[in-house]
């Protein structure tokens, strides 16, 4: 079992999009993948046409244990589940700090499910927070949809820090170009230049493109009604490189 | 957590368009594209995959082909294979992992067939909540069946599949209740591959090598021997394509057995055929036996090499190998030989006049002194007679008794064996139970015994067949040699092991439930006749 974490402090990055797709593509491959949507606001929820309700909600979750399972739906296609949003998310933060080593509950509780998943994606809230700490320590690999700009690039400098700081070694990380709009002079630059700077950055990216916003609208992966676009195509080059990195 | 799916097979009166209307009036249903199917289904002669709860079949859409591992219930694939490059046979041609693990101990030595084809149509519809989610999937299959090779496809009828979304285990639940209060279906629990062998009169688990007669005590004599007879004689014929096409070896060994038990059968129900039949038939059922030995010998030592090989040091276990080619090559020449004879008028014309002897009205006025008897009574009586023959014979043995003896009491012991499974269902299961199994751990001693001698003396044979026909290197004869060795020693052990086995079956409980079982005329009490005298 692989645990891949799509992360940014900032929000609107195009990091559920990224998340949903890229689950769907390893779906289809035949791999068990489940994604965990851990940001309140439930976004890859309401893409898979899930209610976003989890019974007893995460203060049952982390007191009880071990029963992610129950709380599993099938989405609509092969292979691939979700592990609804709730609500209650938004004080997940402080469920965490009543437990017993805090920073590991996530792990503890992604760990029954290795039996029945090759890949798990966890969709995490923006913030740095003891979530994503917890996010952190149980991902084997950190994707982190960047925006080419000079702020985004503080944002992922900022998350670099905190990761060396809080000695979270073991992860790789994974950033990439999000949103990218080529008519902007900036987001070219940005595409030329930080390559040399940062050698963790992801070969491909995604571009700033109608068809994943209307994923909204579809309420289902790009694959599966824009499957021969471009933003589609760029998500299955991203898919073949993070798997190669994991 | 993964809910099984369900399975229905609908009576006549259901058609697919009055299945969709029902549905669709009760559900909110979307339907993906109808799905073409092409499937057939693999498994053992005798049903190996499917007595181990396994399916195998291939599924082929366009050029694309999948081999998938699944439970009984057809879903919810353990395993699949896209576009495999051969087809498996045997065990070793397995894909390696979760699928060779599981299915090659359970196929061992036999050889996959196909056991039935389907083609057919699927209507796959989605059953939506309010958010338009797929909450469960249903699909309706309108089918056909044949028997790989043949021309003719049959209808299957209706069937109806549910396949559970994870997680919306209430929609499940009233989909289900519909089915059955408003469309009077019954969950059945076995899936396309039971109803396509219906479509062709069939059911799983067919065949099987295993005696399973039930007679009722007050039953004609010659009426049960004649069903006796009949089924093993089918056994016979159904083993033949297979022992020709020489797909595994154990055709012929259900064979061997089939017609090892009518000879014994014919012998061993006395007094229930004229004498003249009996002969007629005794010698040319004699002569199948000896006919499909050499073939057979070849296949155990075949089937056995490996752990021959491994039984020797590792340093000679290269030496066996010329042994091993020359054993193929004599399989393969006596395999061909046996076609010979099973093609041969002989064969053939015997099959014909036993089918055509045991298929004729039992005579109403019968010569044979007991066929008109009670099975009961001439069952009872005639195991207890091999019993005691078998108590007698076995008493007898002492550390010096030459090896024929047991050989004797080996075949004695197999005469019981197959009376007490001929007739176990007029006795009660639980104690038949206890007799089989002590008989079982003395007949696996003698015939361990005799077995290793056999081979001892066979290896010995066929290595001067080996120097014979041809130069044979050295270390092959020598390696041979220690073959021969452990196979005396493990003979010498399985003869200390004898007093301790026939103990077993000599024992206070075993004796009793004979006595008590079978009905016999009462030993005259020897302690009375000399008081009187």
């Amino acid at each position: 079992m692989r645990i891949i974490g799509v992360y940014n402090i900032k929000g609107g990055v195009g990091k559920t999009a990224a998340a949903v797709n890229l689950a769907y593509l390893s779906a289809r491959e035949g791999y068990r993948t489940l994604i965990w949507d851990l940001d309140p606001q439930a976004a890859a929820t309401f893409y898979l046409r899930v209610k976003p309700e989890v019974k007893g909600g995460s203060r049952e979750m982390i007191k009880r244990g071990n029963e992610l399972d129950d709380h599993i739906k099938g989405s609509d296609f092969d292979n691939l589940d979700l592990l609804p949003a709730d609500f209650s998310y938004r004080n997940m933060d402080l469920m965490l700090g009543e437990a017993k080593k805090p920073a590991k509950q996530l792990l503890r509780l992604l760990r029954p499910l290795s039996e029945q998943y090759d890949r798990i994606f966890l969709d995490c809230p923006p913030s740095i927070s003891l979530v994503s700490e917890n996010i952190f320590r149980a991902a084997d690999g950190l994707l982190i949809p960047t925006i080419p700009t000079t702020l985004s690039l503080r944002t992922y400098r900022q998350l670099v820090e905190f990761l060396d700081g809080h000695r979270v070694n073991g992860v790789e990380r994974m950033p990439f170009f999000s949103m990218v709009d080529r008519r902007k002079r900036m987001h070219l630059d940005m595409l030329e230049q930080l390559p040399g700077r940062y050698p963790e950055l992801m070969k491909s990216f995604i571009p700033y493109a109608s068809e994943v916003e209307r994923m909204g609208i579809h309420r289902a992966p790009l694959s599966v009604y824009a499957a021969r676009s471009v933003a589609g195509d760029a998500y299955e080059r991203l898919w073949a490189e993070v798997k190669g990195r994991l | 957590m993964i809910t099984p799916v369900s399975n229905y097979q609908l009576p006549t009166e259901w058609s697919l368009e009055a299945c969709l209307h029902a549905l669709g009036d009760a559900f909110p249903l979307d339907s993906d594209p109808d799905q073409g199917l092409v499937c057939t289904y693999f498994d053992t002669f005798d049903w190996r995959l499917y007595k181990g709860g396994e399916l195998l079949r291939l599924e082929q859409e366009g050029r694309e082909r999948h081999l998938i591992w699944s439970g009984l219930d057809d879903a919810n694939p353990r395993q699949s294979l896209r576009n495999p490059e051969r087809l498996p046979v045997f065990a070793p041609d397995l894909p390696p992992g979760a699928m060779a693990e599981r299915l090659g101990p359970l196929m061992a030595m036999r050889a996959l067939l196909p056991v039935v084809e389907v083609k057919s149509r699927m209507v796959i519809l989605r059953v939506l909540d309010d958010e338009e989610k797929t909450v469960l999937r249903i699909v309706l299959e309108e089918g056909q069946a044949r028997t790989p090779g043949s021309a003719s496809w049959h209808p299957m009828g209706l069937s109806l599949r549910l396949m559970p979304v994870r997680g919306y285990n209430e929609e499940l639940a009233e989909v289900k209740r519909f089915l059955r209060k408003k469309m009077g279906l019954r969950e059945c629990p076995e899936g396309r591959l039971a109803a396509a062998l219906a479509a062709l009169g069939r059911k799983p688990l067919d065949y099987s090598s295993k005696l399973d007669f039930h007679f009722s005590p007050d039953q004609r004599a010659d009426a049960v021997a004649r069903q006796i007879h009949l089924h093993l004689l089918n056994t016979i014929e159904a083993n033949i394509p297979g022992v020709k096409a020489a797909t595994d070896s154990e055709f012929l060994h259900d064979l061997r057995v089939a017609v090892r038990r009518t000879r014994s059968a014919l012998t061993q129900i006395k007094g229930v055929f004229e004498a003249q039949d009996l002969e007629r038939f005794k010698g040319r059922l004699a002569w199948v036996g000896a006919v499909t030995g050499p073939t057979r010998d070849m296949d155990v030592y075949l089937l056995g090499f490996d752990g021959y090989q491994n039984s020797l040091p590792k340093a000679f276990r290269k030496d066996l190998e010329p042994l091993r080619e020359f054993l193929i090559a004599h399989q393969a020449s006596e395999q061909q030989t046996l076609v010979n004879r099973i093609n041969s008028p002989h064969f053939r014309g015997l099959l014909k006049e036993w089918r055509e002897f045991l298929e004729a009205p039992p005579p109403q006025s019968p010569g044979a002194p007991k066929a008109r008897k009670k099975i009961a009574k001439v069952a009872g009586r005639r195991i207890y007679r091999v019993y005691e023959r078998v108590m007698i014979e076995g008493l007898m043995i002492l550390p010096n008794t030459p090896a024929e003896r047991l050989h004797e009491l080996r075949k004695e012991c197999k005469k019981l064996r197959y009376l007490l499974e001929f007739f176990q269902s007029l006795y009660p299961k639980k104690k038949i139970k206890v007799l089989v199994k002590a008989l079982k751990v003395l007949l696996d001693n003698l015939g361990e015994f005799q077995d290793y001698e056999v081979q001892a003396l066979k290896l010995r044979e066929l290595a001067h067949q080996m120097v014979a026909e041809g130069s044979v290197p050295a270390d092959t004869l020598l390696a041979m040699g220690m073959l021969v060795d452990g196979l005396l020693r493990r003979q010498q052990q399985a003869r200390e092991q004898f007093t301790e086995c026939f103990a077993v079956f000599s024992g206070r409980e075993v004796s009793d439930l004979f006595e008590t079982l079978f009905p016999h005329k009462p030993k005259p009490d020897l302690g009375e006749l000399g008081a009187g005298s």
